[in-house]
C-alpha cells in the first residue's frame, strides 16, 4: 500500500515491488491510500496483519501465500527516504528472498 | 512470548540511518540523543543543533506493541503532556531482511522468532495562532533526559519551559 505523493512510496518502494513481484513470480496489488475503495482493503490489512497505528505509516508491503496466509514484509522507514532505499536493496539481496526463490523458503 | 528486550547491538547498528538531515527546519545533520525511559528499549531522539526534533524514535525486540507505553513516557517528558498525540506515533516491524546480511542472520538463529518493532514520533509542523511551531527538545536537565516542548520554528534553545522555570526562581532569591 502506498500514496503517490510519498517520496518513500513512489517511485521507490513501487519499482522495488515490481522487481520483488517479478523475482516471486506473484502478481502485484497496488493500494493506493487516496483511493477510497482501496483504502478500505489497506486499513483492513493493516489492522490485522500489517503495522497499525491510527495514522499508520506507508509503503508497507504485504505477501500472500497460495494457502491464504498473509505475511508482513517491508514498512518505510520514516527517518529519510536514504534510509527507505538502502532497506530495499537489502531485502532484495537477503538470503530470505534468495531461500524463496528457489522454493525453500 | 518472550519478554520485550533491548535491541542487539549488531541490529541496532543496522537500524540506524545514514546522514538524517533535519526536517523541514535547517537541513543540517541531525545527532541522534538517546533518552533514558523505563522501556525496555532504546529511545533516540534526532534533533539538529538548533534543537528541533526531526523524529524520534524507540526500537524494541518484542512481540507486543509498545506505542502505549512510550506514549506514556514521551508524556513524562513534555510541556505540556498533550504535546504527545497518539497519531504521531507510528510503528514499523522490522523481521531481519531489510536489515542486511549481518542482522538477518542474526534475527534468524534467534529463538523465539520476534521482529524488532520501532515507534516512530515525528510531529510535523503545525500552527499556533497563524505562526508556524515546531517539536523541541531540551538535553540540559541532566544526561539522558530530555524535556519536549513547542516553539516557533525559529525560537532560541533558551525557549524550554523547565529552563524558563529554573532561570526565574533564581530571579526570585
Amino acid at each position: 500500500m502506498l500514496a503517490n505523493w510519498c517520496p518513500h512510496c513512489v517511485p521507490l518502494s513501487d519499482r522495488n515491488v515490481r522487481t520483488l513481484a517479478r523475482r516471486l513470480r506473484v502478481p502485484v496489488q497496488r493500494l493506493d491510500i487516496d483511493r477510497p475503495a482501496q483504502l478500505k482493503v489497506a486499513d483492513r490489512l493493516v489492522r490485522s496483519h500489517g503495522d497499525r497505528s491510527p495514522d499508520y505509516l506507508i509503503p508497507q508491503v504485504f505477501l500472500e501465500w497460495s494457502d491464504g496466509k498473509v505475511d508482513h514484509l517491508f514498512t518505510g522507514f520514516s527517518e529519510e527516504v536514504a534510509r527507505t532505499r538502502r532497506a530495499w536493496h537489502d531485502f532484495l539481496t537477503s538470503d530470505w528472498l534468495r531461500r524463496i526463490e528457489h522454493g525453500s523458503g | 512470548m518472550a519478554r520485550p528486550s533491548a535491541v542487539p547491538p549488531v541490529v541496532a547498528r543496522a537500524l540506524r540511518p545514514a546522514h538524517p538531515k533535519c526536517y523541514r527546519h535547517c537541513e543540517r545533520e541531525t545527532l541522534p540523543h538517546t533518552v533514558r525511559t523505563a522501556l525496555p528499549g532504546e529511545l533516540r531522539v534526532f534533533a539538529c543543533p538548533g534543537g528541533v526534533v526531526s523524529v524520534a524514535s524507540y526500537t524494541e525486540w518484542s512481540d507486543r506493541d509498545p506505542q502505549s507505553r512510550l506514549l506514556r513516557e514521551l508524556r513524562r517528558r513534555a510541556l505540556p503532556p498533550s504535546l504527545v498525540r497518539r497519531w504521531d506515533l507510528r510503528a514499523a516491524s522490522r523481521h531481519g531482511p531489510e536489515l542486511g546480511r549481518t542482522a538477518e542472520r542474526f534475527l534468524e538463529r534467534a529463538r523465539p522468532v520476534r521482529p524488532i518493532r520501532v515507534v516512530y514520533w515525528r510531529v510535523y509542523p503545525f500552527e499556533v495562532r497563524k505562526i508556524q511551531h515546531r517539536l523541541f527538545a531540551c538535553f540540559r536537565h541532566g544526561t539522558g533526559s530530555a524535556v519536549f516542548y513547542a516553539a516557533p520554528f525559529d525560537a532560541a534553545p533558551g525557549e524550554c519551559p523547565r529552563c524558563r522555570t529554573g532561570s526565574s526562581r533564581l530571579r526570585r532569591r
